[in-house]
């Protein structure tokens, strides 16, 4: 430490800190700053920071110059601020500053504007400049991301936040002298130079120079500039949890910004396009603003019976079936530089698209309904459960709880469920998600989430492993730092069907035919043991069952597993050694692994090789599960899986059962002891479920083989479905009760670190709508349990009392960036990483399962030669509820398409666009393709975001034997062009 | 742009023709083997491209930067940096005159004058209607005892007076 003087003031400081970070960590926080920036790094190119120290002729950069002991800086001298007005005067010479000459003044319309003011510099009048303004590429059209450079003070900020934050590298400077200019790319697209539109370079530039088109083209400047106010939320997106501050206007959320950098928050300033892009979905026109019921319910003697339809029509509407749709032409999707070498790019973009809309909610799907009192559907609904109970038992009844909601409204459906209709059957999209993780990680470690967190993988890790996870487009902000510590120096390993942009970047790519991952893991398994390489304290000391492993991978060596997965046993070898060499190796998987019939078999061989290594328990070695959804771990945490209530504690656990029951002042006896089914068992003619409540889900869209779903569905007793739009699930529904979205209500939620993070309401829910947590607190009551909530904060303060883990959680103590629990006490820090010492096990220790390996159920064939894969894509959200109304996602991709090898296309003579019928054994749908090198030949990639072309319709329903997870990843298709043989 | 396109470039829509073809990457990949990173290489490849072109476009720098693993922009921003790199198609013959005062004292704007009406390119920087010939000016080429020296691609010829012209430009076929 050193010390020196700052304007008079003694500052203490690391000898290892610049003046400027000294100075604003001491509160002196007005050095002003241009070309710096938070976690850029230091160029020092825009002199405006440069103060006066004592002893020295010439002004430093203090955003460049370390401090010493005993120096005295004073960052006001009459130099410092000659020099400022200097620098100011300068950059004004190409700056369109006449409003600054007059009223202007008063309100400053950015960063650099303010340094204007506050250093009393005039412009020279417009007409009376040497220099025309600057120019560069404006991105045109652009439907999220403009520029208009006669503002830009090149001060590279956008540069750098490009090239260092995301590791893309859109922008550059180029020409020199006075023509120096920002560039997109070499050639203006910013497709074609990869941008992913986070919007990283909008937040760092300081003056407006690269700026966001949706809140201009809805809110005037003034509005823009003086939010009436600004609320820290959670992006509603996937797992990483970035915290973002939503801007309101009229009511409405009008922009997106993400908190200062400096806070340690998850995602550290950076967002995606979807977390900074895909707000307006709220305010979409589609949003439900009043309860429906459908037309043929009447209230009768104040009983409601049903008067309509029965039979076929019971469900009947004016829409198409998903199956129809899928039948139908579609107009080609735009076209995209991924995945494709430079000679491929189209030269013109296509202009045959016809975009917005086309997925809002249609007119003619409102007519089965009538608008109804939120009394009536409550009473309804209420009546029906309760019936249903009555006479078939609570186990006729069934819940889709929501990953997208808060812990507390989770915590209160799964305590209506099972504290006022005694059954556990509730259970949410965690079943389609890492279930199977769960399930093994149960089995090996008796843990349910991530080890570690996201910044030692980023910071500390000295290899990561990649499987099954397509991070820089189902996690941006999560991958963006992975690519910095791979440009860091970590080593990158990605196992991976697809040459995913982390494969296409990684130093070891083991790109396997799907579902053969058993396989790769046990041979990198045999060759960690043969080479002796295994870490054989720690398996000595804190594993189990080390020789059954041995023994079951014995037969699988590097030359055998090459023959199933297609990857040269070198180079399983090559991965195995740096894998097990570490010293910290973090594992990370996600969908590709567990979306399979075999799931937990995948995800336990990749623990295997994970406890074989050691590669768990210290900092830089995380096991990390890449969860999906904003709050998926949480709504797992606080008990909406139908086996366990908070914490993980079993349901056929009688102790735990009077617990709860206490806690819910209810008999132990109406709490049931018996596991529930799953999301995947409950749609199915066995379940015996013949009533639904279905919160934020869309089965409709996201089961597997939708033909049979869809059917299931419209033969329910009662289906209540409460979301925010009129859903393909909601249109079967008895009951539609509208939601409200995240930016309506205040909650929290888990992200894939387990940290728990508050976010605050915004805006209130449009017309009629309800908070989530007040109709589900409402329906309590009306089911006879009682319900006595006034907020969320009070919700959680049941949640702790009987969350052993979370005991230390209070609202206050989640401000900020969150906690990460276990937070076994009041006060208690949090828990960043797990596992140093002991496993949560009876005797501490993990245990190795041997697997085997299977291949998977289906393999291409003659007649279906194509494997099947599923997953996102970057700018759309699971079955496009929110992001098809969002619409600058939309834009971006507004059609279905599915990736085809270069080669099988020109086989099949397809060209990019032209549409493609695929078939599998249970369905067949029709979507335009894009031609695209990150599949491997002999395999099709089907995002699951669309209606019109639903991916499910051709997975296999086959189940994981333990999670009951579906073979979403991988099953046999056929392809052929469908250039004209489509029924319209 | 509005002059002839150099003949193997063509500056329109048609189908992108990739530079590096198998031999053309035997030849970056022999530069590449004195260099300590592929970024490194980045003015030598730019040099292959302009020598195969004439000129490099920004799909060629796109090109380029595919094969060193470098981001268009990148490339772009060293491309426009060096004014000896062309972002425009040039004729077949590149001319460049020292205009810088020694030379100008000596008249080397009469042998500007003479070079463009010999090669027909008329103005200083358009390409000659045959496509043959570029002339621009250039500050100092270093040889200020024998003004006016001219660079032809890259030849030097020193000590170039206006009647010289003709008989130096029949020599370039």
């Amino acid at each position: 430490m050193v010390t020196l003087t700052v304007n008079g003031r003694r500052v203490t400081a690391d000898a290892e800190q610049t003046i400027l970070d000294a100075a604003r960590a001491a509160g002196i926080a007005d050095i002003p700053t241009l070309c710096w920036y938070p976690k850029l790094p230091i160029v020092g190119n825009c002199r405006i920071c440069l103060v006066s120290v004592e002893g020295q002729a010439k002004l430093v950069p203090a955003c460049a110059t370390k401090v010493a002991d005993g120096m005295v800086v004073q960052t006001e001298s009459h130099a410092a601020v000659e020099n400022r007005k200097g620098v100011l005067r300068l950059l004004l010479e190409r700056y369109p500053g006449d409003h600054l000459r007059n009223g202007g003044r008063a309100a400053p319309r950015n960063e650099f504007e303010r340094y204007v003011v506050r250093y009393g510099v005039a412009p020279t009048p417009l007409g009376a400049r040497d220099l025309a303004l600057r120019h560069g590429d404006e991105r045109p059209g652009d439907p999220m991301i403009r520029h208009d450079m006669s503002t830009c003070i090149l001060c590279t900020r956008c540069v750098r936040a490009c090239e260092d934050i995301q590791v893309v590298g859109v922008l550059d400077v180029a020409q020199r002298g006075e023509h120096a200019e920002i560039i997109v790319g070499a050639d203006g697209d910013p497709d074609k130079a990869g941008c992913t539109w986070c919007g990283e370079c909008v937040r760092v530039c300081p003056t407006g120079a690269i700026f966001e088109v949706m809140p201009q083209e809805r809110f005037a400047p003034e509005q823009i500039r003086q939010p009436q106010r600004t609320v820290r939320s959670v992006c509603p997106y996937c797992g990483v949890g970035c915290q973002v501050d939503l801007h309101v206007a009229d009511d409405r959320i009008m922009r997106v910004t993400s908190p200062d950098i400096e806070l340690d928050t998850p995602n550290q300033g950076s967002t995606c396009v979807k977390g900074r892009f895909g707000y307006d979905f709220p305010q979409h026109h589609d949003r439900l603003t009043k309860p429906l019921i459908r037309r043929g319910w009447l209230k009768q003697g104040g009983h409601w019976v049903w008067r309509g339809p029965t039979g076929a029509e019971r469900r009947g509407g004016p829409w198409q079936s998903i199956e129809a749709e899928g039948q139908t032409v579609k107009p080609a999707g735009p076209p995209r530089a991924v995945g494709k070498a430079v000679r491929d790019l189209p030269l013109l973009e296509r202009l045959d698209m016809d975009i917005r809309d086309r997925v809002a909610t249609p007119a003619a799907w409102y007519e089965p309904f009538r608008e109804a009192s939120w009394d009536e559907a409550m009473e309804l609904t209420a009546q029906e459960l309760l019936r249903i109970k009555r006479e078939r038992g609570g186990d006729a009844l069934a819940c889709f709880s929501s990953a997208k909601c808060t812990n507390e409204e989770n915590y209160v459906m799964m305590r209506m469920f099972r504290g006022a209709l005694g059954t556990n059957n509730i259970d949410h999209c965690t079943r389609l998600c890492h279930s199977t993780s769960v399930a093994a990680m149960q089995r090996a470690l008796n843990t349910s989430a991530a080890s570690g967190s996201m910044r030692e993988v980023e910071h500390a890790a000295d290899v990561i492993f990649i499987a099954g996870a397509n991070t820089t487009e189902s996690h941006p902000v999560f991958g963006a730092a992975i690519k910095r510590a791979h440009e860091r120096g970590a080593t990158l390993i990605v196992a991976d069907p697809r040459k995913t942009e982390l494969a296409a970047r990684a130093d070891v790519h083991l790109q396997m035919q799907p579902g053969t991952d058993v396989a790769l893991f046990n041979a990198m398994l045999n060759h960690v043991i043969t080479s002796g390489l295994e870490a054989k304290d720690f398996v000595a000391r804190r594993t189990h069952a080390f020789d059954k492993l041995r023994e079951s991978v014995r037969a699988m060596t590097p030359e055998v597993a090459a023959k199933i997965t297609g990857v040269p046993a070198e180079r399983i070898r090559e991965a195995a050694e740096i894998y097990a060499r570490g010293p910290n190796t973090s594992t990370l998987w996600a969908m590709g692994l567990t979306q399979h019939a075999n799931g937990t078999d995948l995800v336990t061989s990749l623990l295997n090789l994970m406890l074989a290594c050691g590669m768990i328990g210290r900092w830089g070695a995380a096991m990390m599960p890449v969860r999906g959804q904003n709050n998926v771990q949480g709504a797992s945490d606080v008990g909406a899986i139908p086996f366990v209530y908070t914490d993980y504690r079993s349901v056929k656990d009688p102790k735990v059962r009077a617990e709860y029951a206490k806690a819910w002042d209810v008999p132990a006896e109406s709490l049931s002891l018996k596991e529930g089914l799953m999301v995947t068992e409950i749609v199915k003619e066995e379940s015996g479920v013949r009533g639904m409540y279905i919160m934020g889900e869309n089965p409709i869209i996201s089961d597997p083989d939708i033909a049979h779903a869809e059917h299931w569905f419209r033969e329910l007793e009662f289906l209540v479905v409460h979301d925010l739009f009129l859903t393909e699930t909601a249109r079967y529904a008895d009951v539609v009760l509208p939601g409200s979205s995240f930016a309506e209500k205040s909650g929290t939620f888990v992200n894939t670190e387990r940290r728990i993070q508050l976010a605050q309401r915004a805006v209130d829910p449009p017309g009629d709508a309800r908070r989530d947590l007040d109709i589900l607190i409402d329906l309590s009551n009306r089911l006879g349990l009682r319900t006595h909530f006034a907020t969320a904060e009070a919700v959680m303060g049941e949640i702790v009392t009987v969350t052993p883990s979370w005991r230390g959680v209070t609202y206050p103590r989640l401000e900020g960036a969150g906690l990460q629990y276990p937070v076994p006490t009041p006060g208690h820090a949090g828990t960043a990483f797990l596992f140093d010492e002991r496993f949560p096990t009876a005797d501490g220790k993990g245990t190795f399962v041997p697997v085997e390996y299977a291949p998977p159920v289906e393999l291409p064939d003659d007649q279906y030669p194509f494997v099947m894969n599923t997953g996102r894509q970057l700018y759309h959200w699971h079955t496009g509820t929110m992001t098809r109304r969002a619409s600058g996602l939309d834009q971006r991709e507004p059609t279905p398409v599915v990736e085809i090898h270069p080669d099988d296309a020109a086989q099949l003579g397809l060209e990019d666009g032209d549409l493609v019928r695929l078939t599998s054994r249970r369905n067949a749908m029709v979507s335009s393709c894009r031609i695209s090198e990150r599949v491997a030949r002999g395999q099709v990639f089907v995002p699951f975001h669309f209606r019109e072309a639903a991916a499910n319709l051709l997975t296999n329903p086959v189940l994981d034997p333990y999670a009951k997870m579906a073979e979403l990843k991988c099953c046999a298709v056929r392809l052929e062009p469908a250039h004209v043989a489509v029924a319209d | 742009m509005s002059v002839g396109a150099h003949p193997s470039q063509p500056a329109g829509t048609e189908e992108y023709q990739p530079v590096f073809t198998e031999q053309m990457l035997e030849q970056l990949n022999e530069i590449l083997a004195r260099y300590p990173t592929r970024q490194a290489a980045l003015l030598p490849a730019l040099w292959l491209v302009q020598r195969a072109r004439g000129w490099i476009s920004d799909r060629n720098m796109a090109e380029v930067a595919e094969v060193l693993g470098l981001t268009p922009a990148y490339v772009k921003g060293v491309v426009t940096f060096y004014t000896m790199y062309h972002q425009h198609p040039v004729g077949r013959h590149f001319v460049q005159v020292c205009t810088t005062s020694p030379c100008n004292i000596c008249g080397a704007e009469a042998v500007v004058q003479a070079l463009l009406e010999a090669t027909g390119a008329k103005e200083l920087g358009a390409t000659s209607p045959d496509g043959k010939w570029t002339v621009i000016e250039v500050e100092c080429l270093g040889a200020c005892g024998f003004a006016t020296p001219v660079l032809v691609d890259d030849d030097f010829i020193e000590s170039v007076t206006p009647d010289r012209v003709p008989e130096l430009v029949r020599k370039y076929k």
